[in-house]
């Protein structure tokens, strides 16, 4: 029996947001490609299931870089323009912080975040709207420049704030502005969805997190992330690209440094122009590339000499009263017992009690998600890997439901009511949950760490040079514009432009 | 615009990407391929594996406990008491997976010395050839593909009350048996009162091994609904009475046995206040006689429809009966289908409508919303009501 073409210009390993963005490009021109997903169904962890009858989103807190309708940004342009047509649901808040002597919700919109902040603590607005206006403009050049790259001269020119703050960490800019430390604080909640501390995220990262969120608020897909995963997927199939669910890759095939095929580990051996894979260049280099000794001493010491990033502990709870009756009023909490990212990033290497929460409440963006009389509420912490690597099978559900029960408290004590009174259904989501479905790399969902000696303009001024293996491309959080929903978009165009490049460059030569 | 000096400044971006490739050259050449958390997922889910046969003995007049190793003698995955393990059987040309709760505990599966898991089957009235399938053929020695563990019926402390009354009927005696093993063991924190209905006392599953069971922490209570003068115990259904008089302040129903229990059982709980989430019934199971539930189109009943299937680029085409759900042609039909629950719910056999039409069975309809919107059905539940065209992934 043949399930496969004898060949295929891409074949897409992984069907996450990543692997559907990269194949819903190459299929928009023309390409064949074919995408390779081990789990049943589409999205890695941008997905949701089904508990007592109902829906639970997995993992999505809130997409960025989607925009209203009238101001999409890059990723909700990607959509549109592919025919991916989502029903986003607006984020109504930017966060509730509930941090040492500060209980504030602020919102979206750089003016009312401002003014917001200056209601609790006075005499800040402008230079908190400076700092979010020297953001803007960050994130203006970073989207600007990476369609129409310049010259050095150039860009110092037009782009002055984005060349001038490139060398520096989020802490060095933020002390810069010289701004009381509870409006540094306030300031400071998103820091978890990037995942460094202040002293080594580049200040880069900081801005595009925070102008794109604060600039524009976030969104969420009303069927769950699973209706963006499914409809990506779907178009994609349109557009003659061919799913294959269960398909687990074992082996990227390489001859004299080009990659030319995948087998599975069924045994099919399936061959293509070009590889993309969403397995993390760690599991490829050590597992995947098959001979071994096409992996390049190069791609060795780039892996050791990163770090990987953050994984997931989510505690997902469909409750019996509706929200405000546990007196629970936001869509989004975050909640630490100091905002010093260093310490709290210290923390995240342990396993708990663990100092910083995230909380979303769902029915808040979408009062339908769960059935009348009941609400969904997640408590989320993303730990460093170096705890859970310590954690064995034996010991892993008497640590899940430790970690869990720390969480719960904490937060029922916030409430002043016992959440556990409430609980209709319960998911402890771990790193190993991550691992399980998605097998990536030590459950790891951020890829690598944003930090100044990973910082994300190196990884756009050396990255031509650390594809390593040709045909062989990176989309996932692992890729350029690490982790988030909305960068996987990103990672996964930027794995099709490379090769459409390529190809490009092919088609010139022959002329 | 300044942050510390111009020239500092300015040459920010050569200095963040002269300090990355520093890093890069200084680090070790040596592949580190360790992946610990990985590793322990897949120790808790390794995937379908062949498992040997060492014991198979008689627990009931009508059942038999299977008990299966690894062929290296090694550990099998920790589950949690309550789940279930999918047995594959190819029989003559169909190739068939069926859910079968684990009747050991999940210690034994952990133990140095030759850990285990257990199966309890009892014989079919008829109805259910591969439980008969496994009665007549399987011995010890002989190996079986299974794949372990599933499902969302287990005590979760987090959730449910410390004390549990077991409403169990027949073969649904099986999931309690492990909670009760694990409990008497000292591995499990909580109070188990098991009310096990049967017909007859012959029908008693596991008797010897849940008296064997019983102290502090459980206790087992039988209920003949048949007509026996000699019994001295409860009598009857497991009824509204019934349940109040075992339960404590705070418990926690757990419900599992056959379709006509939950029937009547969704009733009696419905004359007694319990909240909503202190009961938990197991997966219905698939359904009996899927035209007798409202919304089939009856008339299609007997009719067989042409079935296209599509893996990958390769189409077979196969008969599927109206009354039989589409993973059930597929096993005739010997083309590989991954099924977990088989009762709608897990979500394991999710299949792709590429054109045609179905019935989906109302009973544990556990499909995505989306999922819905693009006609993906779960194979074990959904039915065709026309000549139909479906994907499926390649095994």
């Amino acid at each position: 029996m043949k399930f496969y073409k004898n060949h295929y210009d891409v074949i897409v390993i992984g069907g996450a947001l990543a692997g559907l963005s990269s194949a819903l490009m190459l299929a928009d021109k023309g390409l064949s490609v074919l995408v390779l997903e081990r789990h049943n169904l589409p999205g890695g962890i941008a997905t949701s299931f089904v508990r007592g009858g109902i829906e639970i989103e997995a993992a999505l807190h809130e997409m960025m870089s989607i925009g209203p309708e009238d101001r999409r940004l890059k990723v909700g342009k990607f959509f549109d323009d592919m025919g991916v047509g989502i029903d986003w649901l607006p984020v109504p808040e930017a966060y509730h912080a509930s941090l040492p002597d500060l209980e504030v919700t602020l919102h979206p919109g750089l003016e009312t975040f401002a003014q917001e902040i200056d209601d609790a603590v006075p005499g800040t607005y402008h230079q908190v709207l400076n700092l979010l206006k020297l953001c803007d403009s960050v994130f203006n050049s970073v989207n600007e420049l990476s369609i129409h790259p310049m010259s050095k001269a150039q860009m110092l020119i037009q782009h002055e704030a984005f060349v001038k703050t490139a060398g520096y960490s989020t802490k060095e800019v933020l002390d810069s502005f010289d701004l009381p430390q509870k409006a540094v604080d306030l300031l400071s909640p998103y820091w978890i969805y990037v995942g460094s501390a202040f002293s080594e995220l580049p200040f880069t990262i900081y801005s595009v997190l925070m102008a794109d969120y604060v600039g524009y608020g976030s969104f969420i897909p009303r069927k769950l992330s699973h209706e963006m995963s499914l409809k990506m997927a779907e178009r994609a199939e349109e557009m003659g690209v061919q799913i294959e669910y269960g398909q687990h890759v074992e082996k990227i095939l390489v001859k004299h440094g080009r990659a030319y095929g995948v087998r599975t580990a069924r045994g099919d051996e399936i061959h293509g122009d070009y590889v993309i894979s969403s397995a993390y260049p760690n599991t490829v280099y050590s597992k995947m590339i098959e001979p071994a000794r096409e992996v390049p001493e190069k791609a060795t010491r780039m892996v050791n000499a990163r770090r990987i990033s953050l994984t997931a502990f989510s505690v997902i709870m469909i409750l019996d009263r509706p929200a405000e009756e546990l007196n629970i009023h936001d869509y989004s909490i975050f909640r630490g017992d100091t905002m010093d990212t260093d310490e709290l990033y210290e923390n995240l290497a342990g396993l708990g009690p663990y100092r910083y929460l995230t909380c979303i409440c769902h029915n808040y963006g979408n009062p339908e998600v769960t059935p009348e009389g009941t609400c969904s509420f997640s408590i989320t912490v993303l730990p460093r890997v170096e705890g859970w690597k310590q954690v064995t099978a034996d010991d892993y559900d008497r640590v899940k439901h430790a970690v869990a029960r720390q969480l719960i408290d904490d937060m029922s004590a916030y409430f002043g009511v016992n959440l556990l009174d409430h609980v209709l259904e319960i998911v402890i989501e771990t790193p190993m949950t991550v691992a399980h479905y998605t097998n990536a790399w030590n459950g790891s969902i951020y890829g690598y760490a944003h930090t100044m000696k990973d910082h994300i303009i190196a990884r756009l001024q050396t990255g031509e040079e650390e594809r390593l293996i040709k045909g062989l491309e990176f989309a996932g959080a692992h890729a350029i514009s690490g982790d988030g929903m909305g960068p996987q978009v990103t990672n996964g165009r930027k794995a099709a432009k490379n090769i459409l490049d390529d190809i490009a460059a092919k088609e010139a030569r022959k002329k | 615009m300044k942050v510390k000096n111009f020239l500092q400044d300015v040459s920010g971006a050569s200095r963040v990407t002269r300090a990355r490739l520093k890093a890069f050259e200084q680090a070790s050449p040596a592949l580190d391929g360790t992946d610990p958390i990985g590793e322990a997922a897949r120790t808790w889910h390794p995937g379908p594996a062949e498992l040997i046969i060492t014991q198979i003995r008689d627990t009931g007049k009508t059942a038999k406990t299977i008990r299966f190793a690894r062929p290296d003698g090694g550990k099998l995955p920790p589950f949690y008491a309550g789940q279930y393990m999918v047995l594959t059987f190819c029989i003559g040309s169909s190739i068939v997976s069926r859910p079968y709760s684990i009747s050991s505990a999940p210690w034994q599966a952990r133990q140095d010395q030759d850990p285990f898991v257990e199966i309890t089957v009892r014989r079919s009235r008829g109805d259910g050839f591969v439980c008969d399938y496994i009665h007549e053929n399987l011995k010890p020695g002989d190996t079986v593909v299974c794949d372990l563990a599933y499902g969302q019926f287990y005590y979760e402390p987090l959730r449910d009350a410390r004390h549990v009354l077991a409403l169990a009927g027949g073969v649904g005696i099986t999931p309690f048996a492990s909670m009760a093993k694990e409990i008497a063991a000292g591995k499990m924190d909580c109070d188990l009162t098991i009310l096990y209905g049967s017909v007859s006392s012959d029908d008693i599953l596991l008797k010897e091994e849940l008296e064997a069971l019983e102290g502090d922490h459980v206790k087992v209570v039988h209920v003949l609904s048949g007509e026996d003068p000699s019994w001295q115990g409860e009598r009857g259904f497991l009824t509204a009475e019934l349940i109040r008089r075992y339960s404590r302040e705070d418990t926690s129903c757990f419900i599992c046995g056959p379709q006509a229990m939950y029937r009547f059982l969704r009733e009696e709980l419905k004359s007694l206040s319990i909240p909503r989430r202190r009961i938990r019934f197991e997966v219905f199971g698939q359904a009996r006689d899927i035209t007798s539930f409202e919304g089939y189109p009856a008339e299609l009943s007997g009719k067989t429809f042409r079935l296209s299937v599509w893996r990958g680029i390769h189409e077979d085409v196969i008969p599927a009966r109206a009354d039989e759900s589409i993973a059930t042609a597929l096993e005739r039909a010997g083309i590989r289908i991954r099924t977990g629950c088989r009762s709608g719910e897990c979500g394991l056999c999710r299949t792709k409508v590429l054109a045609g039409s179905f019935y989906v069975c109302p009973e544990g309809d556990g499909r995505r919303a989306a999922d819905k919107d693009f006609n993906y059905v779960h194979a074990c539940s959904a039915y065709p009501t026309g000549d139909l065209k479906i994907k499926i992934p390649i095994l």
